[in-house]
């Protein structure tokens, strides 16, 4: 049949022994909103612009920062609609875990299995790579991860990164600006001012989006609060 | 007859204060007959962590390499050492999956949090059914004997050495009035820094 | 033909009704034997299936000033059996113009079994008592009449979880030491006690009391104490 013939992988090896659709991948992420996340002492800081290319937009309709457990977010840079597939495929992968262990899935295992779905999709017949680039945090045992995972199936734990627009910027603030015993309160504010590094316009509670975790869970912050750490920035 | 009275056999597990401990006879059977005295059906799956698979023996050999395998994974995936609570869910899903063609066991699990040391029983039927009760759990052919033997007997916060007297008299005495469960006990007391494994002499009728 | 298609009972939809002369009213009976005592005890509660019948239902049947009788099983077959039992100990008394022994009594229990060999009563029995030198003593059956002297016995519902804690603690089965001495009625009378909280733990047909009967020479004492009634 036809489409058995050209179901091959379009990710295939260049002479250099590169995977240009996962260049052209990590290219769509970098072109993508930016995004940051910050391990703080007491807990783990997701943060991400929220453009919208026209005013009649109704702003709080569709989120960026979603729950995945009720101790796991998740944020990206890159393609929405892929993103959303992954979220689901997350959201499920937890609840498998749920299933089989009766216990919470630990983000780690989380990060694992959704960047082992990653890879498949660089390898497999008829997909191409997904055009997003991950960030998941999550607090368990008494302690909070942050991880970043690529088009490719890499992922990475961070202590603070950027991913998205500007993220060479973004990431050289944040070198600066963190330190280890940082409270959440702070990597929050520090988070914002990283975002407004390469910010165009001003930044308002309806086009940045902040998720925070912590001993008592992962939540998106409301739009009136992220007002009240906005209005904190100098 | 049941299937999960072919080969006849008990396994209790009681909690202490800071301990555990796992017990069963060692018989293995066909109906009446006695084959062997020196029979396994208590296995360590960690150095805190035991389970107990009484009924149809085949069934305790495949369905304890099934959770050798499934735990060898799951310790290899996470980098850490499983807990008592997450390998009885472990349990119950293997048995759950063949809900429609089951597995003739009744597990029971013994063994203490490796994080915390917290004390941990359960025990469920032969397609995942679990109870986690605070004070003891009994499963196999004379079952009913031992849940005399244990309502009795069990009082909490029991020592090492008193857990072992109270687990081993309950054992005993139960399985005497068992035909098919008996010659011979062994009994497993895990504590935080040992665990220190006794076998029975009884009578061998 | 059309005979055999009404008469076919696996079309679908089709009811069988059984009917069964027996069912079983749950109850325990615990009974030790001393040396110059015989204690025998039951639990007050009937049941049908899930139902609670009574809660305040002895099974304990006095024969005589020196035997006691310990029934469960099928409540109608219970009350049968112990008034054809009443009635024939009557007619050995007007016979031989003297009440009938604990031995005797264990002997004619064991014939009248056997006498519905083929249509049993649905009881299980333990007959408590003192023999004609005095001393505790006590024999259980199975439905059709098989009898056993014992120093201890548990019957009924739970007489198999309470059985081996009699080998236990009366029978001193699995402990070190020598030779055991004849029980106490202190200590009978408290792994009695012990038994019987252990069944309603466990036993969803044994519960609400128990009633104690001491037997000794100077006749039957009474007692009670309750146990939970969930």
């Amino acid at each position: 049949m036809a489409s058995e013939r050209y179901s091959f992988s379009l990710t295939t090896f260049s002479p250099s022994g590169k995977l240009v659709q996962i260049e052209y991948a990590l290219a769509a992420v970098a072109a993508g909103a930016a995004s940051v996340g910050i391990k703080a002492a007491n807990g783990v800081v997701l943060a991400t612009e929220k453009k919208h290319r026209s005013i009649l937009y109704e702003e709080h309709s569709v989120h960026k920062i979603e729950m995945i457990t009720p101790k796991i977010g998740m944020v990206y840079s890159g393609m929405g609609p892929d993103y959303r597939l992954l979220v689901r495929q997350a959201r499920k992968m937890a609840q498998q875990y749920w299933v089989t262990y009766q216990e919470q899935i630990p983000t780690a295992q989380l990060v694992q299995r959704v960047a082992t779905l990653m890879q498949e999709y660089t390898q497999s017949g008829g997909v191409r790579p997904f055009g997003v680039s991950l960030l998941m945090c999550g607090w368990d045992e008494g302690r909070p991860y942050l991880f970043q995972c690529d088009p490719s199936g890499a992922y990475f734990a961070w202590k603070a990164t950027a991913m998205g627009k500007n993220y060479i910027n973004g990431k050289t603030f944040l070198e600066k600006r963190y330190n280890e015993d940082l409270e959440l309160d702070d990597a929050v504010h520090t988070a914002i001012l990283t975002l407004k590094e390469g910010f165009e316009g001003g930044m308002t509670e309806d086009n940045v989006e902040i998720g925070i975790c912590n001993e008592q869970g992962f939540r998106r912050l409301s739009p009136a609060e992220v007002k009240d750490y906005l209005a904190n920035i100098a | 007859m049941s299937i999960l009275s072919y080969n006849g056999g008990c396994v209790l597990a009681m909690k202490g204060k800071g301990c555990v401990a796992i017990a069963s006879d060692r018989r293995f059977g066909v109906q009446t007959s006695t084959l062997a005295m020196d029979f396994q059906r208590i296995f360590e799956m960690g150095p805190h962590l035991y389970v107990g698979l009484p009924g149809l023996a085949t069934d305790t050999l495949t369905v304890h390499e099934r959770l050798r395998f499934r735990l060898n994974l799951y310790e290899l995936r996470e980098s850490r050492k499983i807990k008592p609570q997450t390998f009885s869910a472990m349990v119950s899903n293997l048995l759950y999956e063949r809900r429609f063609g089951p597995y003739f066991v009744e597990p029971v699990i013994a063994g203490l949090d490796p994080v915390t040391w917290e004390p941990f029983i359960s025990a469920m039927d032969l397609i995942g059914c679990p109870n986690v009760p605070e004070d003891f759990v009994v499963a196999g052919t004379c079952a009913e004997q031992l849940f005399g033997m244990c309502e009795a007997l069990w009082e909490p916060n029991l020592e090492p050495d008193s857990l072992f007297e109270t687990i081993s008299q309950a054992l005993m005495n139960a399985f005497d009035r068992d035909a098919i469960s008996g010659w011979g006990g062994i009994v497993h007391v895990i504590e935080k820094d040992k665990v220190t494994t006794r076998l029975l002499k009884t009578r061998m009728d | 033909m059309f005979g055999q298609a009404i008469l076919n009972d696996n079309l679908p939809g089709a009811k069988q009704h059984h009917w069964s002369p027996y069912t079983d009213n749950g109850g325990t009976i615990v009974a030790v034997a001393g040396d110059d005592f015989a204690i025998i005890a039951s639990d007050t509660r009937l049941i049908q299936g899930y139902s609670i019948l009574s809660r305040e239902q002895t099974k304990l049947f006095k024969l005589s000033e020196q035997t006691v009788l310990g029934v469960s099983g099928c409540w109608c077959d219970v009350l049968t059996f112990t008034r054809t039992l009443e009635a024939r100990m009557k007619m050995y008394l007007h016979e031989h113009l003297k009440p009938m022994s604990t031995p005797a009594v264990a002997q004619l229990v064991s014939t009248m079994l056997y006498h519905k060999r083929f249509f049993p009563y649905y009881v299980s029995n333990i007959v408590a008592g003192l023999d004609q030198d005095g001393k505790g003593t006590l024999y259980s059956y199975d439905p059709v009449g098989h009898c056993e002297k014992n120093r201890y016995r548990a019957g009924g519902a739970a007489g198999a979880m309470l059985q081996p804690l009699l080998d236990n603690q009366v029978g001193l089965k699995n402990m070190k030491g020598g030779v055991l001495p004849d029980i106490t009625k202190e200590k009978a009378l408290m792994v009695i006690k012990d038994s019987f909280i252990s069944a309603a733990e466990r036993d969803t047909s044994t519960g609400d009391g128990v009633i104690i009967n001491i037997i000794t020479k100077s006749g039957v004492e009474v007692m009670h104490f309750p146990l939970r009634k969930d």
